[in-house]
């Protein structure tokens, strides 16, 4: 089984961001072979270098343990980063880049589909 | 690949009281109980699951989710209590009910167990809920035929 995780939070504010990329790792720790798509303001949590807000784990650190778990397939929509006038060299990991356009079709490519 | 053992599934004879059509299903309850409608369309979605025959392999609480599994709230006399709604349904159903054993300590639900360890004053949790990890919804994901998730904000 294959799951698209879409994790559309600020990675700080609310646990919610956190919580999301938790579900990811141990997804793919029971070998679920998980994917993750940022898509809205979930683009912020590929920023670098961002200030760790003390009640919080830095997102950062969690992103990059993503690859130790065989996270590999990162998804990042073209409209979002737009949104915050990002582009991918701004981004934290290495990360696919898809437009809204075709959403449909990256998600049909999953067994499952959780949104975040 | 749900709808490929479905197919394998109508060629086993071997168990005739399962219904070929019934499909397994996970749900996830991400809302809190405060959050009437979708709180109640995760409910109700279960129920009816189950009333047509479907077997839910469990239910996960999850982020705000898990204030559902807290044998403290009090709510209003002429609003649904949702708490109670899933107990009976899990007593109707045998239906699992776990809850993220991490997200529920950070809002102060504990069982028994988590309270002595951490030494605090009372446990919280309600019956039929059941403290566990995350990977108890990685189980069911790997499992179920459909998975449904009921979402926050």
């Amino acid at each position: 089984m294959s799951c698209l995780i879409t994790l559309s939070h600020a990675p700080y504010g609310s646990q919610v961001a956190k919580e999301s990329l938790d579900v990811a790792l141990v997804l793919s720790a029971f070998e679920q072979q998980p994917a993750v798509l940022f898509v809205d303001e979930g683009v912020l949590q590929l920023l670098p270098g961002s200030q760790i807000p003390s009640p919080h784990k830095h997102i950062g650190k969690i992103l990059s343990a993503l690859e130790m778990y065989d996270v590999n397939e990162l998804w990042v929509e073209q409209e979002s980063l737009d949104q915050f006038g990002l582009a991918i060299d701004d981004l934290s990991q290495t990360v696919n880049v898809v437009t809204r356009i075709h959403l449909g079709q990256l998600c049909a490519q999953y067994h499952q589909h959780l949104v975040f | 690949m749900a709808g490929f053992s479905y197919m394998s599934d109508l060629n086993m004879a071997a168990s005739p009281s399962l219904d070929p059509t019934s499909l397994t299903y996970a749900i996830v309850v991400r809302c809190g109980p405060h959050q009437q409608s979708r709180a109640l369309s995760a409910f109700q979605f279960t129920k009816e699951v189950l009333l047509q025959g479907h077997k839910v392999l469990s239910v996960f609480f999850y982020q705000q989710g898990v204030h559902t599994a807290s044998g403290l709230r009090v709510v209003p006399q002429d609003e649904l209590n949702l708490t109670v709604l899933w107990q009976q349904l899990s007593l109707d159903y045998d239906l699992d009910l776990g809850v993220c054993i991490a997200a529920a300590l950070q809002a102060g639900i504990t069982n028994q167990q988590e309270a002595n360890r951490y030494e605090l004053g009372s446990d919280s949790l309600a019956s039929q809920f059941s403290l566990v990890g995350l990977g108890q919804l990685a189980a069911a994901c790997a499992e179920c035929d459909r998975l449904v998730s009921f979402g926050g904000d």
